[in-house]
Order: C-alpha cells, then sequence, then structure tokens
C-alpha cells in the first residue's frame, strides 16, 4: 500500500515561498519546530491538523472585521447533499470541513483537511483515510469517520447533482468506518486520482447527529439543512434570510486555526447580479470584494487609489461544439475548415486580450495539459479552404446555425467573427441566441443538436473527467440522451476504446501517456474546436489582505482579514 | 357591496383557472428540458428519472396539471426544482420585497404627481405647466433603469450618500422580520435607526419605480381636471364667491380623480408584478427577479406560482379600485 501523510516541514518553506507567511514568521516557526522535535514532546508540528492553528494563533493581532462580498449569484441551497455551484460551495466550503482542501493556489495544490494521512492499496481500489482527532462540529462534538461515512453515504442515497461523479466510482456499501478515526473506501474499479477526486468534489462532512435529528422521509437533514448548517468549519451562519441576507459569523476558536495575520470576524454575501452594480459597490466602498468583474471595468478599478483587481484563469473553458452526426458538420473535413477559418487573435482581441487560448482539450491547470499539442487549428485561411474543397460544400450555398447562450456578449463576439470569415466562402451562419435551459434541451441528441454550440465546461482538474464526459460516446448515446458537455455527440471507438481503459490505468506514467494519445486523437477529428479559457476577474479594496488566487471565481474567506492600517 | 363583493371573488375562479392554463401550457411547452438542468451535466439516467418522479413530471401533462391544482386548492404551492424550497414561503418573502417598494414608490409618485398636475392645469400653457409636462413626459422617455444607474453614480459612488444598492446596510444588524418589510419591522422593533437605515436603502429604487406614477398621473390628472374646470358646476361655484383654491383642490380634484384612480390602480397592479430590471440593478429582491430566474431556469413550480400569486394580487387591486369609486362618487353604482 502507498500512504500519504502531510509534511508540515514542506509546507511551512511552500508557505513562506509563495509569500503567504514573511520571513520573521518562518523563523518562529522552524525554531518552534526545531525545538519541539528536539525535546520530542511537543507534537504540535506532528499531524495536519495543528500546523495551522499553531502558525495562525500567536499572530493574530489585527482586530477582525465583517467582509462584504459582491456576488455574482444567489446561493440556491445549502443543502450539503444536493448540488455545487460556485456560490454553494464558496459558502459551504466555510461552514462545513472536508477531507482535503485544494484552495492553496493555482493550479490547485491537494492539501488535507480532516485527513491526517491516506493510503491506497496496490489495485488502486482500497483507500483508506485516517482522520485528525482534533476536528469538532459547531456543537462541540468531536468528527468521526461515522460522520463522514454518513455524509458520503447519504450523498449517494440522495442521487442528486452533487453523487454524479462519485457515484461512478462508489456505491453506499464501499464507503465504511473501520474505527472512530478511519475511514474506508472500496471503489467499484480501480482508480488511482480518487484523492484527487474527492478533494475537488468537496463533500461537506455533516454532523450525523443533526442531520439524522431532522430527517424527513430518509433525506438525511436535507431539507432541514437548505439553510442551516451542522458543520465544523471557520465560519458558522448567522443570519440567513432568502434573497436577501447570508451572514457568516466567524469561529474564533475554529479547531484548524486561522492562516493570515489576521481573520475576519464575520462575511456578508452579498447577492449583487448586474456587473456594473458589483463594480460601483467596491468603487464607493460597499464591497470589500467584488466577484466577475467585466474586463471593461478593469482600468476603473485599478485607477481607483483603494481597489485593484486580480486576473486569473480557472477551468471555465469555451468550445465551439460541432455536431458530428448531423448535417454538414458530420464530415470531418468541414469541421477542419471551421477550425482553421475562425481567427483567433481577433477574438482575444474582441474581449481585450483577458483571455486564454486553448491549444487543445484540456485547458491549462489539468494535468496532461498540453501547450505544444499537434495538430492545432490556428487561423489559416488558405488551410481552410484546402480542406473546404475536400468537402461536397466547397460551392458553399449552406447555411448553419450557430446557437449560444441570449445576452452573452462575448459569445456572440465568437459568432460573428466566425459569421465574417464564412461569407467568404458563400456559407451562411445564422446567429441563434437561445435561452440556457434550450440549449440543454437541444443537446440531449445529435438530431436536436445544433450544428455549432458556443458552450462552456467546467470539470475538476482531473483529465480522465475531461476526456470522458465530453468525448466519451456513453456520455450522450444512451436512452436519457447527452449533456450540453457533450454536445458534439463525439463517436470514436477507438477513442471510446482507450477512455475506458484511462481510469483504470493506475501507473502514472502510462496514464499520462494514454492522456496524450487521446487528445491527439480527438484533435485530429476536431469534435469540437476548444477556445478560450474565462478569466476570473475579482475587484478588491487594499484592505483586504490575505488574497489567494486559486482557480475559482468565488475567493477563500478562511485565509482573509481586513487591515485598515 | 356584499353581492357586489361575492360576484367579483367568484368571477376571479375562472380568471385565475385560465390563467392557471395558459402558463402551464406556455412553462411546459417551450423547449428545455428542466430536469436534465436541474440534475446536472454529469447526472446519470437513474438521476434523471428519480428527479422527473419526484416532481411529477414523468407524468402525462394533464395529469400534472391536475396533481398542481390539486395541491393548490390545498394550499400547497410546490415546489422548486432549482433549489428545493417552498414556493409559498418564498412567494410571501419575496412579495414582501415588492409591496414595500410599491407602496413607498406609489406615495412619493402621489405627492410628487397630483401637485403637479394641479399647477399644470392652474396654469395651462404658461411656464408652470410647461415645466410640470416636462418632468412627466421626460420620465416616461428615459429607461428607469438607466434613471437608476445614473443615481447611483453620482448619489452612491461620487457623493456617498447613499448606498448602492440592496435593501439593508451588510454591515448592520438585520432587522427582526415580522412582516417582511423593514420600514414596518424596524419600526415594530422599535428601532428608529434601523429605520433610518432601511429608508436610505429605500431612496433609489423607490424614487426610480415612483417615476411611472408621477409620469402618468400628472398627466391623467391634468387632463381631466382641464376637462371638467369648463364644466358648468364650476362656473356656478364660481359664481357664487367659492374661492380658487378651494374649487381646485376639493370640487375639480374629488371629480377628476376618479379616471386616475383607475389607472392607479393598474399601475399598482403592474408593478406589484414586479420590476425585474430595477429589482436586478439595484438587487431589490422582489418578485419580479423571483419570477424571472424561474423562467429562465424553466423552474415549472415557482414559474406557476409566482404568476398565479400576481394573477391574484391584479385581481384584487382591480377590485379595491372598483369599490374606490363608489367611495369617492357614491352615484356610481357598483353594477
Amino acid at each position: 500500500m502507498s500512504k500519504n501523510s502531510f509534511d508540515p516541514t514542506g509546507k511551512l518553506f511552500d508557505e513562506f515561498r509563495a509569500g503567504r507567511i514573511n520571513r520573521r514568521q518562518f523563523l518562529k516557526l522552524v525554531a518552534a519546530m526545531t525545538g519541539g522535535t528536539a525535546l520530542s514532546a511537543v507534537p504540535a508540528f506532528a499531524a495536519a491538523k495543528n500546523y495551522r492553528s499553531v502558525l495562525a494563533s500567536p499572530l493574530r493581532q489585527i482586530e477582525p472585521k465583517v467582509l462584504v462580498y459582491g456576488a455574482s449569484q444567489d446561493i440556491a441551497t445549502l443543502d450539503p447533499f444536493d448540488r455545487v455551484d460556485y456560490s454553494i460551495s464558496a459558502v459551504i466550503r466555510q461552514l462545513y470541513d472536508r477531507l482535503f482542501r485544494f484552495e492553496g493556489g493555482w493550479p490547485q495544490p491537494i492539501e488535507p483537511g480532516l485527513v491526517t494521512e491516506w493510503g491506497v492499496s496496490d489495485d488502486a481500489r482500497e483507500w483508506t483515510f485516517t482522520l485528525t482527532d482534533k476536528a469538532v462540529f459547531h456543537d462541540g462534538t468531536p468528527v468521526t469517520a461515522e460522520s463522514v461515512v454518513f455524509s458520503y453515504q447519504q450523498t449517494l442515497r440522495a442521487q442528486k447533482q452533487r453523487s454524479s461523479l462519485l457515484a461512478g466510482f462508489v456505491d453506499e456499501a464501499g464507503i465504511v468506518a473501520k474505527d472512530s478515526q478511519t475511514v474506508v473506501m472500496t471503489l467499484k474499479t480501480p482508480y488511482a486520482s480518487f484523492d484527487r477526486l474527492l478533494a475537488f468534489l468537496e463533500q461537506p462532512i455533516v454532523n450525523m447527529e443533526i442531520a439524522k435529528a431532522n430527517e424527513v422521509d430518509g433525506d438525511g437533514g436535507g431539507a432541514y439543512l437548505i439553510d442551516k448548517e451542522a458543520g465544523s468549519g471557520p465560519f458558522t451562519i448567522k443570519n440567513w434570510q432568502i434573497g436577501s441576507v447570508y451572514e457568516l459569523e466567524a469561529v474564533p476558536d475554529y479547531w484548524q486555526g486561522w492562516p493570515g495575520e489576521g481573520r475576519l470576524s464575520g462575511v456578508v454575501w452579498k447577492k449583487t447580479e448586474d456587473a456594473g452594480t458589483r463594480k460601483l459597490g467596491l468603487l464607493s466602498g460597499d464591497f470589500d470584494i467584488s466577484d466577475t468583474i467585466s474586463a471593461t471595468d478593469i482600468a476603473e478599478i485599478d485607477a481607483n487609489g483603494s481597489t485593484f483587481t486580480n486576473v486569473g484563469f480557472g477551468l471555465l473553458a469555451g468550445y465551439f461544439k460541432y455536431n458530428t452526426q448531423s448535417g454538414p458538420t458530420a464530415d470531418p473535413n468541414f469541421r477542419k475548415f471551421l477550425a482553421y477559418s475562425f481567427n483567433r487573435q481577433a477574438f482575444s482581441d474582441s474581449q481585450q486580450g483577458y483571455v486564454k487560448l486553448m491549444t487543445g482539450p484540456l485547458p491549462e491547470g489539468v494535468p496532461g495539459y498540453d501547450p505544444n499539442l499537434d495538430p492545432q487549428y490556428s487561423y489559416d485561411p488558405s488551410k481552410a479552404k484546402e480542406y473546404l474543397d475536400m468537402t461536397e460544400y466547397k460551392d458553399g450555398g449552406i447555411s448553419l446555425d450557430f446557437v449560444y447562450v441570449s445576452g452573452l456578449d462575448f459569445e456572440e463576439a465568437g459568432g460573428l467573427i466566425l459569421l465574417d470569415e464564412l461569407q467568404k466562402y458563400n456559407i451562411t451562419l445564422n446567429l441563434v441566441p437561445k435561452n440556457w435551459p434550450d440549449i440543454v434541451g437541444a443537446c440531449t441528441a445529435p438530431d436536436t443538436g445544433p450544428a455549432v454550440a458556443f458552450i462552456f465546461d467546467q470539470f475538476p482538474p482531473l483529465p480522465d473527467t475531461w476526456l470522458i464526459e465530453k468525448y466519451s460516446s456513453k456520455s450522450w448515446d444512451r436512452p436519457t440522451g447527452g449533456s450540453y458537455q457533450a454536445c458534439s455527440f463525439y463517436k470514436n471507438e477507438e477513442v471510446d476504446t482507450l477512455l475506458d481503459s484511462l481510469r483504470t490505468t493506475t501507473d502514472a506514467a502510462a496514464n499520462a501517456a494514454l492522456v496524450a494519445e487521446i487528445q491527439s486523437k480527438i484533435s485530429a477529428d476536431v469534435p469540437d474546436m476548444p477556445l478560450y479559457v474565462n478569466p476570473n476577474i475579482t475587484g478588491l479594496n487594499k484592505r483586504v489582505k490575505g488574497f489567494n488566487y486559486y482557480g475559482d471565481i468565488a475567493v477563500d474567506f478562511w485565509r482573509l482579514w481586513i487591515d485598515e492600517s | 357591496m356584499l353581492r357586489f363583493l361575492r360576484r367579483r371573488l367568484l368571477l376571479m375562479i375562472p380568471v385565475l383557472l385560465g390563467l392557471s392554463v395558459i402558463t402551464f401550457a406556455v412553462s411546459r411547452l417551450v423547449p428545455g428540458d428542466p430536469v436534465k438542468l436541474a440534475a446536472g451535466p454529469q447526472a446519470r439516467p437513474e438521476q434523471i428519472e428519480k428527479l422527473a418522479r419526484e416532481f411529477g413530471l414523468d407524468r402525462p401533462l394533464p395529469e400534472q396539471y391536475f396533481r398542481y391544482m390539486a395541491g393548490l386548492a390545498q394550499g400547497n404551492w410546490g415546489y422548486s426544482i432549482s433549489t428545493k424550497r417552498e414556493v409559498g414561503p418564498d412567494l410571501v418573502t419575496f412579495f414582501a420585497a415588492t409591496l414595500e417598494l410599491t407602496i413607498v414608490s406609489t406615495i412619493i409618485g402621489l405627492l410628487i404627481g397630483v401637485p403637479l398636475a394641479i399647477v399644470s392645469a392652474r396654469w395651462r400653457d404658461r411656464w408652470p405647466d410647461h415645466a410640470s409636462r416636462f418632468i412627466s413626459i421626460g420620465t416616461v422617455s428615459v429607461p428607469v433603469f438607466w434613471i437608476a444607474i445614473i443615481l447611483q453614480i453620482v448619489l452612491a459612488q461620487n457623493l456617498k450618500l447613499l448606498p448602492v444598492s440592496g435593501r439593508f446596510d451588510p454591515r448592520a444588524t438585520y432587522p427582526t422580520v415580522h412582516t417582511g418589510m423593514l420600514l414596518i419591522d424596524t419600526l415594530i422593533g422599535g428601532d428608529l435607526q434601523a429605520f433610518g437605515t432601511a429608508l436610505r436603502y429605500m431612496i433609489i429604487p423607490a424614487f426610480c419605480q415612483s417615476l411611472l406614477v408621477i409620469a402618468l398621473v400628472t398627466r391623467q390628472l391634468r387632463g381631466d381636471m382641464l376637462d371638467i374646470v369648463r364644466k358648468d358646476f364650476v362656473l356656478v361655484a364660481r359664481a357664487n364667491g367659492i374661492p380658487e383654491r378651494t374649487i381646485w383642490t376639493r370640487y375639480l380634484m374629488k371629480n377628476a380623480l376618479i379616471a386616475t384612480i383607475s389607472m392607479l390602480g393598474f399601475i399598482i397592479g403592474f408593478q406589484l408584478g414586479g420590476a425585474p430590471l430595477i429589482e436586478y440593478v439595484l438587487d431589490w429582491p422582489g418578485i419580479g427577479q423571483y419570477a424571472l430566474k424561474a423562467a429562465l431556469l424553466l423552474d415549472f413550480q415557482p414559474i406557476m406560482g409566482s404568476t398565479l400569486f400576481i394573477g391574484c394580487v391584479v385581481v384584487i387591486i382591480n377590485l379595491i379600485t372598483d369599490m374606490l369609486y363608489r367611495v369617492i362618487d357614491p352615484r356610481i353604482g357598483l353594477n
């Protein structure tokens, strides 16, 4: 069995190198660790759980304050077994602990949360997780393996969105508590990246006693927890009024401590859907942070003396998805013609350069990302013409639908650039704005799927998940149809076979080679044109400290503090 | 009066039934798949089937409709497929915010609109009339959300006199909710400072919402007053030496108000349906935003719930308006 454990010394160096602790703090901690080791009597750094509490406690001098966060999205639910999106996850992360954390930076490092040690059997099927004995729920009861097992099992039982990926790997019976601090998960099939998967699925660990006391019809307390919490995280709920107030309050003696020089006393999630209002809220000082800032507002926010912006790229990637089963786009040469016809640089310019153009099916940040993947489809009219001439549409005279989400001007801009180019070949591109539910419905099957759809995908940074969900024919060729992520309706039996073996290939080198091979084959077939990674633009007041970009739209409130000085 | 009330209440039933059929048909026949949307992109077939079963969306459309209506008859407004929250309490919460905004904006609209109309009619074709008409035409000619943005920039960002958006200071302790209308809740709690805070947050949205009231009241009332000022009874009143101010504010006003009240009933009903754009820009958590979001997600039961709820409100407002005619002018029969 291979084992992983948390190495506090290495972590400390990482923190220092990343600038998250200063030289003085670093030296203090090294001295403390050295002394502790010499005496062999201070186990403070022996386990991951103590690292942060020891790190943070003596340094906290700054008066905690409330941070107002201008968010582009409402928080639909706090049910820990139901679903995830950026706003739900951002808040649930603060209320509950998870087995792992990944908010340490970008690309996202896996860091222990509740686990101190974990390992996997040689066949990559049996995973063992040892939990810290320091974690406590907000009611003071300890976080035990039973609560971890309950949380995962209840998510699987509920069969809601949160369970979708997990259910492919493990079932309820496969998750057991070996003792009060040890959880064993036995997978249905081997999977070498299961720890990473668990980290990004972020299952909140729920206080089993509270959940069961409020259970209705076997929901594990899910309905009760829609606007309440039963967690052990750094914050608890102070006030929760649907649509109006979402207010969190810090747990001062949080078991894992506070990683910054200070901490927040609370957080107010201020749902503000209009981007202009979020900007004004930041500039007027009403908000301390505003997320999803428009690229056109960056200069104004940076020019204001008290605010600044952070532009980071995460895992929200936009693709032109071609319908590979129906119409002209069923012809690979026609798809290549389309891909070579699109001027990516013009698109980048239309977005003022705040885009990261993609080079292949995987975006940067996902292991296996290859900036030099071959083939890539840079704008090349002569090659476009060459491929068009290989099709039956070489004289044009056809029209295609380009479907995009109504109201998203950057998607419309993509369509306009393509439209302009296709006119040269006597091909008409109909720009069809649709509401999102219509697009989801249309992407169910090839006969309703649009010729070209501009769709954004986002998955955990696991190459198998990206490739299987988007490119395996099993993702759409089934009785209930496909999801919008598989809106290319791509079917290549060779790729399907390789994708089937991707998750069961546990050898890291062989797995990486497989990922590279699959990407090359997909790229050669052009089922879609990977276009760009969307920027996460965050506006912050300069008094907010501890900001650490980790690839998400939202910030990690646990690491922040406000310093008026 | 009671007979009138009974008849009008009975008439509400077919109106709301018709509304429910139309809303149901439109919301279920538009393209899109609410179950797939709610189940999420990686949903497994069994998840999609379970969700459809839970919300009864696996049944034939007529059965779905009758089950929904049967639930409604028992006071069950259903659940949101997106948030899993009960629709009934959500409607009450979001409607309270809209109701508060509508009440305050109507009061502001009347306080500004009625004097403007009197001034305009009294000094017809002179500068007060021109100014008044300029204001009333101007306010309806400019998009309200644009005015809201200008007010945000000037009053909130530049002058820092008012907050940019929202209902209450996020850094202050939120008032205890009794009615959902914060101005009333803060008064019930005896917290005048919180009342002041809620009032500050109300100013920009209420002013923006009141612009329509100002414009329509001014134009309608002015026109009616100018019609009535030529009537014989006004001539008689003047001949009897009744002061001009009394003629304008009592005799003319009372007779001119009937059409204005009718129109006001329409405006209030319209505003109680929510103003999604204003609510969006100013982050006012009203029923307009709630309904809009439900529509964009094809969230069937909130769509039905908000439409029927707003429908009920509009019908009730019309009923009250009709009854007010009678109060103002007893000669008007309720038939």
